[in-house]
């Protein structure tokens, strides 16, 4: 990893850490604040796919389709910000979505895992409950604005976790002559 | 490549270079064993991670897609599987990403492959058989890259299998079927069918194979080498064509029972240069003198019954491939005894080739397999499991 990219990590990490503890303590209107983050998202996936097309795609057989796409994610950023009445709603579709689908492909790879004897499965499994009890969480407390805020600032403070710790992993191999 | 070569047609040609039996067995062991060495099975022995040669499925979905993710599967497939062809090739258009990429196809003959030949002279049979291994896999695996990337590995519906006219009844026989080019007489084509459900067994007889599923996403593992194109370069039977991702619209056609043949004859002449019999080793040779007296039975080897033909080579039993045989004695040995086990002669040159082929990456101005450090005495920069194998080696060399 370069110096640009732990700095990066460490700046897009503390970034990811400062907003959830913000969200934390002022949890009203949080879900307002994710739905905007989330289309801002969808706009920015949809720019990196039309640069991804712009600088390789466009030379692979078949990478027109790259193209639309871009444009399709970045449409879709636009009409996400129309929908900030409702953003309570979206915000808990997209945690119920996430963490449902995180928690099942967790659960089989923790099975799979320990097929094959290897020590990576309670970690696997450990996730894949935590997401599955998330979803429950937010089905039985879908009414509570504050709570599906606080979800959503978990898995944001855990991904930050995981974007600083690779800065600090020793990474190079060594070379002797 | 699958077992059958890299374990019996190994043992055939190592036979034929000058092996004895005893040693044909360690190179062919090791030649299959990076196949098997994984992180979850040295995890079970103790080994170092860093050298494992290979992935399994599921470690594979657990790799994340960061940059240090795609440097790590990078420097795991580029270096045993996929060992590029050139590393200063000019693709003569797109983004500097897009030419690091490039640069990483493999193919047969490149300059990494006489490093790889040259860094198991003089050294353990295990290290020859791990040559071995990426010496056939530069044939079976050419026009794929041994990093995750859609724009160079993806393959799409154009994607025909060419089959040999008289075997090629009206079952085999689609609508799609037509003459074709060079083959014009001798072989009719068929739509190969890929699915996606990957305990589903490939069905020869229909051409529907088992490739991985299309995905938006660049650096998806799901673009890693052929597994796009399913197992259809490791058959050694198989002859197909289709676009290469990075081809410009232009077919390719690969007939592995031809290039499967020259990897043969290469793999003889390469431990030949490792017994000494030559005094160099250089690309586009083929010890064709060798194995010419056995080529019709070597091209007439249904499915290639390798076993056989190994046995009655050498006279000698090959017992089946048993990944497991030695890690006991690994498991088993004190720590300072380690190194001396055939495993640890396997370890030592695993990591020996993985560090090469990533600094012959990363002096190539290409960080996709990560950043190579020179060694230093005073500080460690490097990453931990590399300890052990630079003091082995100091230790070796001052001894």
């Amino acid at each position: 990893m370069s110096k640009f990219q732990r700095f990066q990590n460490i700046v897009i990490g503390l970034s990811m850490l400062i907003s959830a503890a913000i969200l934390i303590l002022l949890p009203e209107g949080g879900c307002l604040y994710i739905m905007l983050f989330l289309a801002a998202s969808l706009i920015l996936r949809g720019i990196s796919e039309l640069i991804y097309y712009f600088t390789m795609a466009r030379y692979m057989v078949g990478g027109k389709l790259i193209l639309f796409i871009g444009a399709v994610f970045f449409d879709f950023g636009f009409f996400t910000l129309t929908l900030s009445d409702e953003s309570k709603l979206f915000v808990l579709a997209y945690l119920l979505g996430f963490h449902a689908f995180a928690g099942l492909v967790n659960v089989l790879r923790a099975l799979e895992a320990k097929r094959y004897k290897s020590t990576s499965w309670r970690i696997n499994m450990a996730q894949g409950v935590a997401s599955i009890l998330t979803v429950l969480i937010c089905m039985i407390f879908s009414h509570n604005e504050t709570l599906l805020v606080y979800c959503y600032c978990a898995g944001m403070i855990y991904s930050a976790a995981l974007r600083i710790y690779s800065v600090f992993k020793r990474t190079a191999v060594v070379y002797i002559q | 490549m699958q077992i059958d070569f890299h374990y019996y047609a190994t043992y055939c040609s190592a036979y034929l270079a000058g092996y004895s039996h005893e040693d044909c067995l360690a190179i062919c062991y090791s030649a299959q064993f990076t196949d098997c060495c994984t992180r979850t099975l040295l995890s079970t022995i103790g080994g170092p991670a860093e050298a494992a040669t290979t992935q399994l499925q599921l470690e594979m979905m657990d790799a994340r897609t960061d940059i240090l993710g795609l440097q790590d599967i990078t420097r795991i497939w580029a270096s045993f599987h996929f060992l590029p062809r050139d590393l200063k090739a000019d693709p003569g258009k797109g983004s500097r990403i897009y030419k690091a990429k490039y640069r990483l196809i493999c193919g047969p003959n490149g300059d990494l492959l006489v490093k790889t030949v040259n860094l198991a002279k003089d050294k353990s049979l295990q290290a020859a058989g791990i040559a071995m291994h990426v010496l056939a896999d530069t044939w079976a695996h050419q026009y794929f890259a041994g990093t995750p990337s859609q724009v160079i590995n993806n393959t799409d519906y154009w994607f025909f299998e060419l089959l040999p006219a008289e075997a090629s009844g009206d079952s085999a026989d689609s609508g799609d079927s037509k003459e074709n080019g060079d083959a014009k007489k001798s072989f009719t084509e068929r739509r190969i069918t890929f699915r996606h459900n990957p305990t589903g067994k490939d069905d020869l007889d229909k051409g529907i194979y088992t490739g991985t599923v299309y995905q938006l996403e660049e650096n998806s593992v799901m673009s890693l080498g052929h597994g796009r194109a399913g197992h259809l370069p490791d058959y050694s039977f198989m002859r197909y064509k289709y676009l290469p991702a990075w081809g410009k619209y232009e077919e390719v056609i690969k007939d592995n029972p031809s290039d499967y043949y020259k990897a043969f004859c290469q793999m003889v002449y390469a431990m030949r240069y490792l017994r000494g019999d030559y005094s160099a080793f250089e690309t586009g040779r083929y010890d064709t003198e060798k194995v010419s007296p056995y080529e019709t039975e070597i091209k007439e080897i249904p499915c290639a019954d390798w076993k056989a033909f190994g046995e009655k080579l050498s006279g000698c039993e090959i017992p089946d491939f048993d990944a497991n045989r030695y890690c006991a004695e690994y498991k088993q040995a004190s720590e300072d005894d380690k190194d001396d086990t055939f495993l640890g002669s396997y370890i030592d040159a695993a990591l020996a080739q993985k560090t090469m082929v990533t600094n012959q990456i990363f002096q190539s101005d290409n960080l996709l397999a990560g950043y190579s450090v020179e060694y230093s005495e005073s500080r460690f920069l490097g990453i931990r499991d590399f300890i052990h194998y630079v003091e082995h080696k100091r230790k070796k060399e001052n001894a």
